[in-house]
């Protein structure tokens, strides 16, 4: 269970997020809308603990994430608005090192069939440099399955993806929340995610 | 253990990456050595005042050497955002610093103990000396790469001015310049040599102890602002 507690952030003394509060229980997915500069991006950022708020607490599991950030760190993926794949490594050299660093279970062959499924076996042993903005970005979205976490926090997973691979994500999305998982994300679009509640917050200015 | 596995996991990517872009690290070292030609050039052929100038000559093109290096210790990671992802894979900022010092050490310092018997050669230096030079570099150039690494992380914070990284260098390295270079004009008195290694040996375990402290909180501060 994610709790979100009274978040107040400023910066250069323009605040951004003012008394936010929203709770995440097992199965839950939160949509975040709202416009361009208004804080979405911070309010993730403040939730996987990457920025500091001015004011406010948030929970995982009853626990404050200041005392327990590691721990808290061990249950959230990061989606990120920029592709963290580095252009000097291949498709496939990326994806061993996520594989080290979060100590996934993951099988190789496992990792062949999530690339078959996005398309992108044939460009297992490219350099990142050489594909295609959305082929990165399908690449990034493959951490989801890599990290094996619980919390997924996705800032704009669809940009850049083609039809077939955003139906792809939200069959993933679905499933993972089939399975006890939580989403918070945020999005322009509003994709359609079946037999989900999805709460629409809107971060006013 | 998976702490363990995060570790080598981010050591042998940055051993890669560095692999990968092997003509960059290549340039860095044809620098150098262009740079000798070019002193010795500018100097002459006068063989004694090489000889006495010849280790100075050394230490200030490695420094200016390392000054074009600053750029690859956190700004990739911290452009494209894998310094967050590594972070969340339970890596504290102070051990992440500590990884990549030890993979630019690896790909942009020990090169050099290949490379400085062809500048003693370029130089016309005594031969003898070499193993001297040979035990100051392997002393100053830990320390040079925990400065780059607290200059790279400063330039995380100041977007705007590059050359602010090598300044910082510079004027920190003064005292390794001081006694790695004063280390061959004392190599007569063994005495004097051992005192000299220890201010050195000093001095590199005053920054590996802060480096790696100052580089993590620079990078927490500079992706609190991005």
């Amino acid at each position: 269970m994610l709790l979100v507690n009274n978040i107040y952030f400023s910066r250069q003394s323009k605040t951004i997020l003012k008394d936010i509060n929203l709770s995440l229980p097992p199965k839950g997915i939160i949509h975040l809308t709202g416009n361009n500069g208004v804080g979405k991006t911070t309010l993730l950022k403040i939730i996987c603990k990457i920025l500091n708020p001015d004011e406010g607490d948030i929970f995982w599991n009853g626990k404050n994430i200041k005392k327990n950030h590691y721990d808290f760190c061990k249950n959230i993926t990061f989606i990120m608005d920029k592709n963290t794949s580095n252009e000097n490594l291949t498709v496939y050299e990326n994806i061993i090192f996520w594989k080290n660093i979060f100590s996934s279970q993951i099988k190789i062959n496992e990792i062949d069939s999530i690339l078959k499924v996005l398309g992108l076996l044939q460009y297992r042993n490219t350099s990142t440099i050489h594909l295609s903005f959305g082929e990165i970005k399908k690449l990034e979205l493959i951490r989801l399955i890599i990290e094996q976490k619980k919390l997924w926090v996705l800032d704009e997973p669809f940009v850049g993806l083609d039809l077939k691979s955003v139906e792809i994500i939200l069959q993933t999305i679905t499933n993972h929340l089939d399975l006890n998982g939580m989403v918070i994300f945020t999005s322009h679009t509003l994709p359609t995610i079946p037999n989900i509640n999805t709460l629409n917050l809107e971060i006013n200015e | 253990m998976s702490s363990l596995n995060s570790i080598l996991g981010v050591f042998l990517r940055e051993l890669k990456i560095h692999y990968r872009s092997f003509f960059n690290i290549l340039s860095i070292f044809l620098f150098f050595i262009l740079s000798i030609i070019i002193f010795v050039f500018a100097i002459g052929s006068n063989k004694e005042l090489l000889n006495q100038i010849g280790v100075g000559i050394i230490w200030t093109i490695i420094l200016l050497s390392n000054t074009l290096s600053i750029k690859k210790f956190f700004q990739n990671d911290f452009d494209d955002n894998s310094l967050i992802i590594i972070h969340m894979s339970g890596l504290s900022y102070e051990i992440i610093a500590l990884i990549k010092m030890l993979a630019i050490w690896i790909f942009l310092q020990a090169p050099f103990f290949i490379i400085l018997p062809i500048a003693f050669l370029l130089l016309e230096m005594q031969f003898d000396n070499l193993k001297i030079v040979y035990l100051s570099f392997l002393i100053g150039s830990v320390i040079i790469t925990c400065i780059s690494a607290i200059s790279g992380s400063m330039n995380l914070l100041n977007k705007r001015n590059f050359s602010m990284g090598g300044l910082i260098i510079m004027i920190l390295s003064i005292p390794v310049i001081i006694f790695g270079v004063n280390i061959i004009n004392v190599s007569s008195n063994i005495e004097i040599i051992k005192a000299q290694i220890n201010i050195l040996l000093g001095i590199m375990f005053f920054f590996l102890a802060i480096s790696p402290w100052a580089s993590g909180l620079c990078i927490k501060i500079s992706l609190q602002n991005k």
